[in-house]
């Protein structure tokens, strides 16, 4: 090995030793900086995937409408078209009107947000939302969704728009109780391959519980991350194990379909 | 040589804002183009092995800042200890030994044999994902392989892959314009 690479081999040796002894605030420091930096280009970034997305939809909805075509039921399937997207805005409107209604009963001040990127990481399960630390966005602030679902937590804030760490991502850990028992544990993401439906499972349970079908899981506040009776899902399935028992969580919350969501800034309730 | 390592760098960053335009393409099991380990692994076959760690650093540095996430500090009688998560900094070395796997063929690449280097950005970005896999699932306990997982590290590594005679191609054009030799 020649001299020169033998030296710069020993400096990256020593970066990278540098980089593995950085404290947690430290690397907070860092990604903050970071995510500062580039979130004016999220927010254009959200955009171009919005308009991607948009575009690969008008392509799909093309092709099936060419296919309809072809059976000779042109007008009949127009007036389908229609009525879908009368379906699609009677869909928004309720949706709206729900997150509307949300945010005046809502026992917590919320903000809303817009959901603007879905899974930006390749393995972590995050969306991004369009407000940011100006807009009183904090690291771990409870995030809601329109029907009162737990959605997740910031993890981090940027300028303008902020990340949010799903319940469904693995690193997530969310204390949750049985409702009608008194059944505690920790809610974790699982890991699901692309394409499939999102899963929850419910930890650290005694090993005899009896827990049924359709039971509803709240957060219990324990460890004061998240605050308590905010609704999770119901159990689906309960596995007995030789220490703990497990249970396989549905969600209270559709993922795939995240438009608005309500960041809570004051989980005291007043 | 030092001003296309610098411009070298500036490619770098400029991939980090590209990277934020690119969106995952859902038809293809929500495979994305990763242009930020595209530019790390061209460049490095274009550059020396002192350069080459340069840039395995600073890209395994802003890739960690943009995907580890950090968590607060948990009250540890209620939560499970937070053992499973990647240590920040862990990109640097994938980077740097997927680095090495481009410097492996770069006197074929030298001689001009570039669509080598980019048959090997394909396989080196098919290595690095399921290493990441691997460690990942290694950190949290349990080793899961789907068809679905595969065939989203490996429709990935293609779309990357496609990409990369437009990296080299710039890398010409850049290491034109600073006088900087690829070829011999």
């Amino acid at each position: 090995m020649r001299p020169f690479n033998f030296f710069a081999l020993l400096l990256f040796t020593a970066g990278l030793v540098w980089v593995f002894t950085l404290s947690e605030d430290a690397v907070r420091q860092v990604q903050k900086a970071y995510y500062s930096a580039i979130s004016p280009m999220i927010s254009k970034g959200a955009k171009a995937e919005k308009f991607a997305h948009d575009f690969i939809q008008e392509v799909e909805h093309s092709s099936d409408l060419k296919k309809q075509l072809e059976q000779s039921q042109r007008e009949r399937d127009r007036f389908k078209l229609i009525a879908s997207r009368v379906r699609e805005l009677e869909g928004e409107n309720n949706e709206l009107r729900s997150a509307l209604s949300f945010q005046k009963q809502t026992e917590f001040d919320v903000i809303a947000s817009r959901v603007i990127r879905r899974q930006p990481h390749l393995w972590n399960s995050t969306i991004e939302i369009n407000r940011g630390a100006g807009e009183g966005m904090g690291v771990s602030l409870c995030v809601l969704a329109s029907n009162g679902g737990l959605v997740g937590r910031v993890s981090l804030p940027g300028d303008n728009v902020s990340s949010v760490l799903l319940i469904t991502d693995e690193e997530s850990q969310v204390p949750a109780r049985v409702e009608g028992t008194s059944e505690v544990g920790l809610i974790v993401g699982q890991r699901t391959a692309y394409g499939e439906s999102l899963k929850l499972r419910l930890t650290y349970l005694s090993k005899n519980a009896i827990l049924k079908k359709g039971m509803n899981v709240y957060t219990d506040g324990r460890g004061k991350l998240f605050p308590a009776n905010i609704p999770i899902g119901t159990i689906d399935e309960f596995e007995a194990g030789p220490v703990y028992g497990e249970a396989e969580i549905i969600p209270a919350v559709d993922f795939n379909n995240l438009k608005t969501v309500f960041v809570i800034t004051d989980i005291t309730g007043d | 040589m030092l001003s296309y390592i610098i411009s070298l760098i500036g490619l770098l960053l400029l991939s980090c804002i590209v990277q934020q335009f690119l969106p995952p393409i859902a038809p293809w099991y929500g495979a994305r183009v990763l242009v930020l380990p595209l530019v790390v692994l061209c460049g490095s076959a274009t550059v020396s092995t002192a350069a080459m760690l340069i840039l395995a650093f600073l890209g395994g540095f802003l890739w960690d800042s943009q995907h580890i996430i950090q968590h607060p500090t948990l009250d540890p009688a209620v939560f499970a200890p937070p053992s499973d998560s990647l240590k920040f900094g862990y990109s640097i070395i994938l980077y740097a030994f997927m680095g090495f796997l481009m410097q492996g063929i770069r006197p074929m690449f030298q001689e001009g044999k570039w669509y080598l280097s980019a048959g090997l950005t394909g396989v080196a970005i098919f290595l690095y994902l399921f290493a990441e896999h691997l460690l990942r699932s290694f950190v949290r306990g349990s080793l899961d392989f789907d068809n679905g997982m595969i065939n989203q590290i490996g429709m990935t590594s293609l779309f990357t892959m496609l990409a990369s005679p437009v990296v080299f191609w710039m890398l010409y054009r850049i290491a034109d314009l600073c006088g900087h030799e690829i070829s011999d």
